[in-house]
């Protein structure tokens, strides 16, 4: 991913907003970058715009090697199918599907054969294998973010993204996503580009970026990568 | 990815959803409404129809100066229909020594093929429904024809070369039309004997009758085969309405009463259709934009979308449907008393038409939204403020709604009664719409200076602006539905049956000479006569006049009338009404004005015998003509009593019908005719009955589909006021205080829907009651006041019930899950 000179401007009720401006960065396959910085800094527009939501401004961003501001909307949307994970601060997860059908109904957008098997697989994989057909409003925050989290990898991304992934949990359940998280980015080479708060989360990435009033500050000092040390294996680990 | 197969999942799957139940909820009571009010009222109206071909004695006829040739017959019959012939003149009967110029009429077989005749064997008793007609070789005569005649059953009658015994009193003939002006009593005989009578030679004045009758579709196949084959300068093809003015005008007037009705319950369809298919829209955008975040493009999203929504509503009108079609039995079943008032079986196109209406209502209401869903950016999902609703071009709303307003107007056949009703209704909205948005302006300036209750309630409706101007519009909307079906139900209705009060003439008495008038009224006063009018009658001929007249006028007999005053049942539409001292002026009658091209101004010059006389016009009349009263074209100034020669008519009620006193009238006044038509009341009032009671299950499913449309519009914004609730609440707010705040906010809604939905409907009701029913009608100050108050407490009723949910939310659940 190439994010390079990219601003972006909105106009407002009192006049133009420069939520982002000259932002420029780069992520290579199966790195880890935090992106950080106090509420309205524009963290999260950036990440829309790294994932193709929506098209900046000014600048340009590479993703897969596609040039965003070459695709429309609809062409945005099919690289994003296979390419993209996303994972929400709060959760969006469809509450009248059970956590089997909000994992598949991603990988049917994105016309995956055996889609059952794969979601069954996810779920699985995040330590729900037994809660296939429960509904979100059965299960706590930790698990519907677990659901969210095997819905963004079931179809296996180049690149994940995260919004704020613990921003709606409690620090224990926390741990245990943002070590779901990594683990998906050990085992399966997935790049993963991570809004948050929580500096732990932010130590426990290859690089962190730090925005202030839309523009990134000095780089910061490398991250040790290193995670924290999970207490036990997470398919057994309850939450919440 | 396939977007049929992705719809097919999301609606399988968001089948638990609160809005797509919603949506099926509206869609159903809608269509099920809808279905059922025009399945009923179409059976009924065709049930009326049926009913009123017993003043034609039949479905359909054709009238003609000559014999009718024998291929109609043939033709009728092929096609599957009853047939039966009529020929009638004026000739002169004898009995005895006496001899009365009577109206003879030849019947065939068969006849008559609608209703039944009613024959006594006596003069004076009562008579009883027979499926017989006269045999070969004998007669049947009125019972004012024996009195006339001081005759009897059993009597030997003379007509042309016959002499045939009189072996029944004729006491009721089904389609025995012409009114009080009828001089010549009946005399019926089977149809061989009046053509061997040897009256019928060249020069008389004979008419004949085809009757034919059967189902709807063969007849009205025969009707399009007879427009090509009639003669029109000798021959007309005549239908029940036709048949008498006031059965006629009694139809006309149920179906425009049917028609409203049914228009009503198709304004609450649409507003509840309106309201689930915005909503449907509404809920989707979070959907669309997560699907768009997986990677699902913006037509596949909208594809997939419709194909749900098409989904969604054949499943809905399919079942509405039904469920229209059950209860519409089930009433009927209810209603109807007796074989006799069975209602025929329902027709295939109300139901179509009505599934039709609602399938293009639902989709073009929720195209508009959704195809604006496909700008939903994606960007949604991360941050909602980063949406901005794209308006939608008003083009887009029209040509379904178009199409949709369309179907109602088809099925009514009445331009004039759709345009007030739809007209109105749309005029209405637009109003409501814009009372709305300034009420919401003008809110979110008080909310600012109010304290406590009043600034939470003001602060909501100014939070929720659009979809406030949306609820108070659909709430006017409907309620000025429900009002304007009220107002038909008991003001216009009560107004249609109080021209027929129970003691509305039922008798006439015509012939009555100038020195009989005065012993005449005693003896019909003595006789428990109530309601007695006595108007002078003259029979003149129209030979010139100095406006332009329809050629063929001139020559022609008219009668006339004189009065010193504006007689019941009229009203002056130009001109003013001649006084009591005035001379040489004339008022018509509004019909014959236009029939004719009489204007305001004109001179007419009359000829009676050697003398003429001429009169101005100085007024034109709107009559009353099924007021059952004595109602003249042509009325003159006082004057004209003293120059023409003249009889009388009087109209009457007559409490308890007592025959005997009838005879005894004739008897002592031989020349004076009475004519009993109670039966044809009878008819009239029937009809009014009948549209009643249809009204009353109308107004019932309108009713609702009526709740079902302020649930839909009040639900709209339940979840937001819960969350709000909620918040509030952590705020340290009490219950009393968010009560207050969401009764404030109902109430200023209410009062903004309750008064313009009065307002309106009011107005609705009083131009159809002046253009489409000509009543005078003036909506009270009741109505106002019992409207408005029952409109406001209903809205703020509901919303209170549907809403009460918001208080017990607890503010926990909040803080847990980010959502009430």
């Amino acid at each position: 991913m190439l994010c390079d000179h990219v601003g972006y401007t909105v106009q407002a009720p009192s006049g133009r907003l420069d939520i982002l401006n000259d932002i420029s960065l780069d992520l290579n396959a199966g790195e880890t970058l935090a992106i950080v910085g106090a509420s309205g800094s524009g963290k999260t527009t950036l990440l829309g715009l790294l994932a193709g939501l929506e098209l900046p401004t000014q600048g340009r961003i590479e993703l897969a090697g596609e040039d965003l501001s070459r695709l429309d909307e609809n062409a945005r949307a099919r690289l994003r199918r296979r390419r993209v994970g996303f994972v929400f601060q709060s959760f969006h997860l469809l509450p009248s599907l059970t956590a089997l059908e909000n994992v598949l109904l991603a990988l049917e957008i994105g016309g995956f054969s055996e889609a059952r098997d794969r979601a069954t697989g996810a779920l699985e994989d995040v330590g729900l294998g037994h809660r296939l057909d429960h509904y979100p409003r059965q299960m706590s925050g930790g698990e519907q973010q677990r659901v969210a989290i095997a819905r963004a990898f079931a179809g296996d991304p180049g690149i994940l993204f995260a919004d704020e992934p613990t921003g709606n949990l409690d620090r224990r359940t926390g741990e245990v996503i943002a070590d779901l998280l990594f683990k998906i980015n050990e085992d399966h080479g997935t790049a993963l580009v991570l809004v948050t708060h929580d500096p732990r989360l932010a130590q426990r990435c290859a690089r962190i970026e730090e925005i202030e009033d839309g523009r990134l500050l000095a780089k910061q000092p490398e991250a040790t990568g290193a995670p924290c040390e999970p207490s036990s294996r997470l398919a057994d680990r309850p939450d919440g | 990815m396939n977007s049929f197969a992705l719809s097919h999942r999301l609606l399988l799957r968001q089948g638990r959803s609160g809005s797509l139940g919603l949506l099926v909820a509206g869609l159903l009571v809608a269509t099920a409404a809808l279905v059922a009010v025009s399945v009923f009222t179409d059976r009924v109206g065709r049930a009326l129809e049926r009913q009123a071909g017993e003043a034609l004695a039949a479905d359909i006829a054709v009238n003609s100066r000559a014999p009718i040739p024998e291929r109609f017959d043939l033709e009728a019959q092929r096609l599957g229909l009853e047939t039966a012939r009529l020929i009638t003149l004026n000739t002169a009967l004898f009995v005895g020594e006496a001899s009365l110029l009577v109206e003879v009429k030849g019947v065939s077989p068969g006849y008559p093929l609608r209703g039944r005749l009613e024959t006594a064997p006596t003069s004076s008793a009562d008579g009883q429904a027979t499926s017989d007609i006269p045999a070969i070789g004998e007669a049947w005569l009125e019972p004012r024809g024996l009195r006339q005649l001081d005759a009897e059953v059993g009597d030997v009658a003379l007509f042309g070369v016959h002499e045939l015994p009189i072996t029944r009193a004729l006491t009721f003939e089904p389609d025995r039309s012409g009114g009080p002006f009828l001089l010549s009593p009946r005399l019926m005989v089977h149809i061989d004997d009046l053509r061997s009578s040897e009256l019928l030679g060249p020069g008389t004045r004979a008419r004949y009758r085809l009757l034919a009758a059967g189902d709807e579709q063969t007849v009205a196949a025969f009707s399009d085969w007879l427009q090509g084959e009639i003669d029109s300068a000798n021959q007309a093809i005549v239908t029940a309405a036709d048949a008498d003015d006031q059965t006629g005008a009694a139809l006309t007037q149920a179906r425009r009463f049917l028609g409203v009705a049914a228009l009503t319950t198709l304004i609450l369809s649409a507003v509840g259709v309106l309201l689930s298919a915005l909503r449907f829209a509404r809920s989707q955008r979070d959907l669309v934009a997560l699907l768009k975040s997986f990677g699902a493009t913006g037509s596949e999203v909208m594809s997939a979308l419709t194909l749900m929504l098409l989904w969604l509503v054949a499943i809905a009108v399919l079942l509405g449907g039904l469920a229209g079609l059950v209860a519409q039995a089930a009433i009927a079943q209810v209603l109807v008393d007796g074989q006799q008032a069975a209602l025929p079986p329902p027709r295939l196109w109300p139901v179509l038409s009505s599934a039709l209406f609602t399938l293009l209502m639902a989709v073009g209401f929720a195209l508009p939204p959704l195809i604006n869903l496909r700008q939903v950016p994606p960007m949604r999902i991360l941050n909602q403020s980063l949406d901005q609703t794209v308006g939608l071009s008003w083009i887009l709303w029209l040509l379904p709604i178009a199409c949709a307003m369309a179907i109602p107007v088809i099925q009514l056949g009445n331009l004039q009664l759709a345009a007030i009703v739809l007209g109105g209704s749309l005029a209405l909205a637009g109003l409501l719409a814009l009372a709305g948005w300034i009420a919401m302006r003008a809110s979110g300036a008080l909310a600012s200076r109010a304290r406590a209750s009043w600034r939470f309630g003001l602060a909501g409706l100014r939070r929720r602006r659009a979809a406030g101007v949306i609820q108070i519009t659909a709430l006017g909307l409907g309620l000025m539905a429900l009002l304007l079906l009220m107002i038909v139900r008991t003001e216009l209705l009560g107004q249609w049956r109080g021209s027929l009060p129970e003691s509305t003439p039922d008798h006439f008495a015509v012939n009555i000479q100038p020195d009989q008038v005065e012993r005449v009224e005693r003896a019909l006063l003595e006789a428990g006569a109530q309601r007695l009018q006595i108007r002078p009658m003259a029979n003149v001929n129209l030979v010139d006049s100095t406006g332009r007249l329809d050629n063929d006028r001139f020559g022609r007999q008219v009668n006339v009338s004189w009065i010193d005053q504006l007689p019941p049942a009229n009203r002056i539409a130009e001109g003013e009404f001649f006084s009591a001292d005035a001379t040489g002026e004339v008022s018509l009658a509004e019909r014959w004005a236009e029939r004719t091209g009489a204007r305001l101004g004109d001179t007419l010059t009359f000829e009676s015998g050697a003398q003429q006389f001429t009169a101005t016009v100085t007024s034109i009349r709107d009559v009353e003509w099924d007021s059952f009263n004595v109602n003249f074209f042509i009325l003159m100034s006082p004057d004209a009593g003293q120059k023409l020669p003249h009889q009388n008519i009087a109209s009457f009620y007559l409490a308890d019908g007592d025959v005997g006193v009838l005879r005894e009238i004739s008897r002592s006044f031989p020349n004076v005719s009475v004519i009993d038509v109670g039966a044809l009341l009878d008819r009239v009032s029937d009809i009014i009955d009948r549209v009643s009671s249809a009204a009353q299950v109308v107004f019932v499913f309108t009713l609702l589909a009526g709740l079902v449309v302020l649930l839909a519009a009040l639900e709209a914004t339940r979840d937001e006021r819960r969350h709000e609730s909620a918040l509030i609440r952590t705020l340290g707010a009490d219950n009393a205080l968010i009560r207050q705040g969401l009764l404030i906010e109902y109430g200023i809604m209410a009062l903004i829907a309750a008064f313009l939905a009065t307002v309106g409907a009011a107005l609705v009701g009083w131009l159809l009651a002046r253009e489409l029913f000509d009543f005078s009608y003036q909506p009270s100050a009741l109505l106002f006041v019992s409207g408005f108050l029952s409109a406001f407490a209903l809205v703020v009723g509901s919303g209170w019930l549907g809403n009460r949910s918001v208080l017990a939310t607890p503010p926990v659940r909040i803080l847990r899950t980010g959502k009430a």
